[in-house]
């Protein structure tokens, strides 16, 4: 596209050290239905272009949603100037980028059926009869359906001499049902999380089936029995309720800007400083953290970030020791990395890219070991399916986290569903309390598609993923 | 296009039964800083144009942000499109017709008239004040002009403009990390040696920092904290879901619900407070009493449910909790000890029947006793159910601006169930 190069030769002219051009076109589709009302169904296309430019140690950014020879060049020289002035502030102390090399490259997300092309109306139908099968127990009273399908095209060019054509989209069912009593409502979810996939994967779901059984969950749901004070306990977490965990606990805290604090009026910071990198015990021997944003499925897969850097596969903890960090080119020097590991992402072209959590996933254990032989190994616990509450302070030590669904474990055995559990850890308690993990059979992937981060505030997506894993000696109990 | 054209361009072209049409406009600086240092700078315009029709109950949608001819037809077929697809829906409701929309000022010229270099300006200030104070501070400087429009097949026309500015600052030094911001939608109010004063104040009580063990304890919670709580509150206070038993407000309208000493109303006439004169689907904004001395007047009430019940649809869209007019140091003496809570962090709806939530302390706690604060304290997570919280207010103070939607008090509050703590 013409764009690129006339915006790229306009900011060398202006003199800048480093500048790139997004053009980004999102296209999602949003159909959500409750009950059997279709409250909303929509297209929805957001196109336009952000110039980032460097000069002097400091970032401009500028946007436009005008395609015009003279929008460009007004948005090169907007985001030139927002840069001069950055720089005023920055003369005492510049940001510097990592080294990167050029790259000319495509990437697409690959998709069998591309869901925009599967009608409007086959959805719906689905939907309406997902919601039916629900709505047909008694004692469901409510029904949330939403699908989501979500496209990016970007074109990204750079002073590097980059030039990139990267499709990527994303499809995300989630469905709720409500049961509500004399006394009390509960809901249970279905929610992976999203993948990097097409229609294919909701043909493979059998969502109806998955209706039924939340549905009927719902139901054991509502009436189960609540627990009393807290206590010790064992913890079996699936790998769904695992993954938000992980996000909560692990990613954030190993996001390079936070460790350096350019996080520190919003989102938070980390406890996860530099000094410990290599020597400070995250979790237990069999904790193993991989950041891979060559990730199959992966909502971080996108073949190249926002700064033009490839998806890369690291450890960022490996047999239970912090290793390393998710990094961009603006943070890396300022820990002495030598170039970026690639996880500076913006959401719309208005945005300007920050550092985010990659694809990031607990390895499998290395021994053969089922949920079933888990629980069966558990003298007393509880067993948490799904996601519920979860609140981590701004260091990312202290959580709570609650469930979708939950079991007591006595003796090995399942022995009665529960209702409001949550339970409390912080950082390094909970990953070094980790005594078993499933093997690689039931690994499974669970996306996160509503990160929130920055200011102003983006939303960012990932892909996490466990087998179910053990975690001893937790308090846990009932809410109030 | 300006919004008249493109109300001309769907009039003449979408062939619907019914249809709603959202534009909006927005123009942005923002300055980012962090450590010292600048982090990101953005500045931009955007604009959304939103359609939805209906033939009969059958509804669809579409959004684009481009307004030429070209854009224009996308949007109409796509929207009629899918509203040809799509199943009669039972819950539909026409669009909103033509209504008398209240007037209410919610654009300052001084924060329109607003530069990038005096944004940037405040920047340096903020960062060279803190450098000789030996710390680090990190923030946002922002400025938004934003303009919402909605325009019906059925007769309503509306538009207006809000602007926004905002300066905020996390101040780091050593062990200590606290906060101040500004946010409103008038400029003229914001002075930054007072907000560096208030800054630097709350740094220098916070140095000395003394083990707390979580329990239950009355706290005194500054209007920020207070804000963030009663949001969430807010959240759940919707009609439907009260009257399908979903919520803890079912079968409470009109009982003594919450504390005596709580009321929240809805006003567009507090003139600090900004109040969208509609919503995005033409509810007006109107002198609303959600809570009036304990008594849950209202609930938020979408257009369907308005109509399935006979009720009229309302819609909260904004916080003004009146204040018995305290000082701090005067609620300080009315326990023998407790807790100040600037604010809170990551609350999250723990049991939704219960109306439970959880969230942890931010930016600063300190222990008082005998009507004086004696040292600052670790951070406190809480489980806490805000509309019984309302039952143990002791004493309001008197209301000020959290954010530009909310006005409201500090509140000292007894029993604050606190439940666990962190190790800062
Ligand atoms: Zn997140």
């Amino acid at each position: 596209m013409k764009y690129l190069d006339l915006a790229m030769n306009a900011a060398e002219k202006l003199g800048v050290e480093y500048a790139d051009i997004r053009i980004q076109k999102t296209t999602e589709q949003v159909i959500f239905l409750q009950n059997l009302s279709l409250k909303h169904t929509s297209n929805n296309v957001l196109q336009g272009f952000g110039i980032r430019v460097f000069k002097d140690g400091a970032w401009g950014f500028a946007h436009s949603n005008v395609f015009s020879d003279e929008a460009v060049l007004a948005t090169v020289k907007k985001a030139v100037e927002t840069a001069t002035l950055s720089a005023e502030v920055n003369k005492t102390k510049k940001l510097r980028l990592a080294p990167e090399r050029s790259y000319i490259s495509t990437y697409k997300t690959p998709v069998k059926i591309d869901p925009f092309s599967v009608p409007v109306s086959e959805k719906i139908d689905l939907m309406m009869e997902v919601s039916r099968t629900m709505l047909a127990y008694e004692g469901i009273k409510k029904t949330l359906l939403i699908m989501i399908m979500h496209k990016d095209e970007k074109l990204f060019a750079s002073t590097l001499g980059t030039r990139l054509d990267l499709t990527t989209q994303f499809i995300n069912p989630m469905i709720t049902a409500v049961a509500v009593t004399e006394s009390d409502s509960q809901s249970r979810t279905f929610d992976e999380g999203g993948r990097a996939v097409g229609w294919e994967w909701i043909l493979e779901l059998d969502l109806i089936d998955k209706a039924k059984q939340i549905a009927e969950e719902a139901l054991i749901k509502v009436k189960a029995d609540t627990l009393g004070a807290e206590e010790r306990r064992s913890l079996v977490l699936d790998p769904n309720h695992l993954g938000l965990t992980m996000h909560e606990s692990v990613g954030h805290a190993t996001e390079l800007d936070r460790v350096l604090g350019w996080e520190a009026d919003y989102a938070g910071v980390s406890f996860a400083t530099p000094e410990k990198l290599n020597n400070y015990h995250y979790g237990s021997e069999l904790i193993n953290f991989v950041g891979d944003n060559t990730l199959e499925g992966g909502l971080a897969t996108l073949g190249f970030d926002d700064d033009g850097v490839p998806g890369q596969k690291w450890y960022i903890i490996k047999d239970g020791i912090l290793k390393e960090y998710g990094s961009t080119r603006d943070t890396a020097l300022e820990i002495g990395l030598i170039a970026s590991r690639g996880c500076n992402r913006a959401t719309y072209y208005f945005n300007q890219p920050i550092n985010r959590i990659p694809n990031l996933y607990l390895l499998p254990g290395t021994k053969p070991l089922t949920p079933g032989e888990l629980i069966a190994d558990t003298e007393d616990g509880i067993y948490i399916q799904g996601r519920g509450s979860y609140s981590i302070d701004h260091h990312r030590i202290n959580f709570q986290f609650g469930g979708d669904f939950f079991w007591e474990i006595k003796n090995g055995k399942l022995i009665r569903p529960l209702k409001k559990v949550i339970y409390k850890s912080c950082n390094p308690e909970f990953w070094n309390s980790c005594d078993a993990i499933c093997d690689e059979r039931f690994w499974r992937p669970f996306g996160v598609v509503n990160c929130g981060k920055g200011q102003p505030p983006q939303t960012g997506r990932m892909t996490h993923g466990s087998s179910t894993a053990r975690f001893r000696n937790i308090r846990v109990g009932g809410s109030q | 296009m300006n919004s008249e054209k493109i109300v001309q361009y769907i009039q003449k072209h979408c062939i619907a039964d019914d249809w709603t049409l959202n534009i909006t406009k927005d123009d942005s600086h923002e300055t980012r800083f962090a450590q010292n240092v600048i982090t990101q700078h953005i500045a931009g315009a955007m604009k959304e144009i939103s359609l939805s029709v209906s033939f009969g109950s059958k509804a669809g949608s579409c959004t684009v942000n481009q307004d030429d001819e070209e854009s224009l037809a996308y949007l109409v077929k796509t929207a009629e499109e899918i509203a040809k697809l799509a199943p009669e829906d039972p819950e539909f409701v026409p669009s909103a017709g033509k209504m008398d929309i209240p007037e209410i000022v919610n654009c300052d010229p001084q924060t329109k008239a607003l530069e990038p270099k005096q944004l940037v300006d405040i920047v340096q200030n903020s960062i060279n004040r803190a450098k000789t104070y030996g710390a680090t501070v990190s923030g946002l400087t922002e400025k938004h002009i934003e303009t919402n429009g909605l325009f019906t097949k059925n007769g309503f026309s509306g538009e207006y403009e809000k602007s926004d500015f905002g300066h905020s600052m996390t101040l780091k030094k050593d062990e200590v990390e606290t906060k101040v911001a500004y946010e409103a939608k008038n400029f003229a109010a914001f002075n930054l040696e007072t907000l560096l004063e208030k800054l630097f104040n709350q740094a220098s009580t916070l140095a000395v920092k003394q083990t707390f063990e979580p329990q239950k304890i009355a706290v005194l919670l500054r209007p920020l904290a207070l804000q963030e709580l009663f949001w969430f509150m807010g959240w759940m206070m919707d009609r439907r879901y009260a009257d399908e038993g979903i919520t803890p407000f079912t079968d409470q309208l009109g009982k003594l619900f919450l504390g005596e000493k709580f009321s929240w109303f809805s006003t567009y006439k507090q003139p600090t407070l900004l109040a969208p004169p509609f919503t995005s689907d033409g509810i007006i904004a109107e002198e609303i009493p959600w809570v009036e001395k304990g008594v849950l007047k209202n609930l938020s009430t979408s257009r369907y449910w308005a109509k399935k019940i006979g009720s009229k649809p309302c819609n909260n869209y904004n916080m003004f909790i009146p204040g018995e007019g305290y000082t701090e140091e005067e609620m300080l003496q009315m326990v023998p000890r407790g807790l100040i809570v600037n604010s809170f962090w990551y609350i999250r709806s723990v049991d939704v029947k219960a109306g439970e939530f959880t969230g942890t302390t931010r930016d600063g706690v300190w222990y008082f006793e005998n009507g004086k604060i004696q040292y600052a304290v670790n951070n406190l997570r809480f489980n806490e159910i805000p509309h019984t919280a309302t039952k143990r207010i002791i004493a309001t103070g008197i209301s000020e601006l959290a954010n530009p939607s909310s006005l409201l008090p500090a509140m000292l509050i007894d029993n604050f169930n606190f439940v666990d703590k962190t190790s800062f």
